[in-house]
């Protein structure tokens, strides 16, 4: 069954094919929401969990002008942006994770994380977005719901941030 | 570091994490939530029968105080009765959700 089909029964409020569609889509917005919480696996696992019963509540207000996914990264940002003002008293200042678990714990990941982690959340998402998840500029800019020409300024900055903080690491 | 080098990065998907758990816990999350507009009517179906059961009340005590005569000694004890099974299966029912 594709995607389509299991939006369309999702938006009958069928639960057995939104399952689907999350674990489908779960490993990279909680991805997209780690980076954006600099490694804080608590906080961006209930962001996740936020996006996805929002967006079960709003599935039906999906209409297919987008990917799936990207509607998903649309709803993770602003839920992520939502939590950043609610904690603007204790802001993550810097990466709290651990290595990342499985066989892409290299050294060189830790150090592109912890260079992440010194990004501003736009310049994170955008390249994250991108470069990782392989949206479009276009896609990426409906995204974080901000003018095509605002992405990529966010994707130059934050590129040469990423070198200059790269280049530091031993 | 060069360009090619940092894009070679970037490009690299993101560290894969575990979903079972994750998985479990929203999907409960969801199916609470899909519960949700029944648990609300069910709830407003117990405070609707409350105030049934409260006015079948007053009013036999009423009618008692007044010695009618018309009304049949095991109507009142019946429907207050029936009364109590729906908001037990109200109840019940909110409760299963």
């Amino acid at each position: 069954m594709d995607e389509r089909d299991l939006v369309a029964q999702a938006c009958a409020r069928d639960v057995a094919a939104f399952s689907a569609l999350a674990r489908a889509h779960q490993s990279k917005v909680r991805g997209l929401l780690l980076r954006l919480t600099k490694g804080n696996h608590a906080l961006a696992d209930d962001l996740a969990q936020e996006t996805f019963l929002e967006a079960w509540r709003a599935v039906a207000s999906f209409r297919g002008d987008s990917a799936f996914a990207t509607w998903l990264y649309r709803i993770a940002y602003s839920r992520f942006l939502m939590a950043a003002r609610k904690r603007k008293d204790e802001p993550l200042d810097d990466w709290q994770g651990e290595a990342p678990s499985g066989e892409n714990a290299t050294q060189a990941r830790i150090d592109l994380e912890r260079a992440f982690a010194k990004l501003s959340a736009p310049e994170s998402a955008a390249l994250t977005l991108c470069f990782a998840l392989g949206l479009s500029n276009t896609e990426a800019a409906g995204a974080l719901d901000m003018p095509l020409g605002t992405l990529k300024s966010h994707v130059l900055r934050g590129r040469e941030k990423l070198k200059a903080l790269l280049g530091r690491y031993p | 570091m060069t360009d090619a080098e940092l894009d070679a990065m970037l490009t690299e998907p993101l560290p894969a994490l575990d979903t079972t758990a994750f998985s479990v816990a929203l999907m409960e999350a969801v199916a609470r939530d899909a519960a949700r507009p029944a648990r609300i009517l069910a709830w407003l179906c117990v405070g609707v029968l409350t105030v049934i059961l409260a006015a079948a009340g007053a009013l036999g005590a009423w009618a008692m105080s007044r010695g009618y005569d018309s009304v049949a000694p095991t109507a009142i004890p019946l429907a207050l009765t029936a009364l109590t099974l729906l908001l037990s299966a109200s109840v019940f029912q909110a409760a299963r959700e």
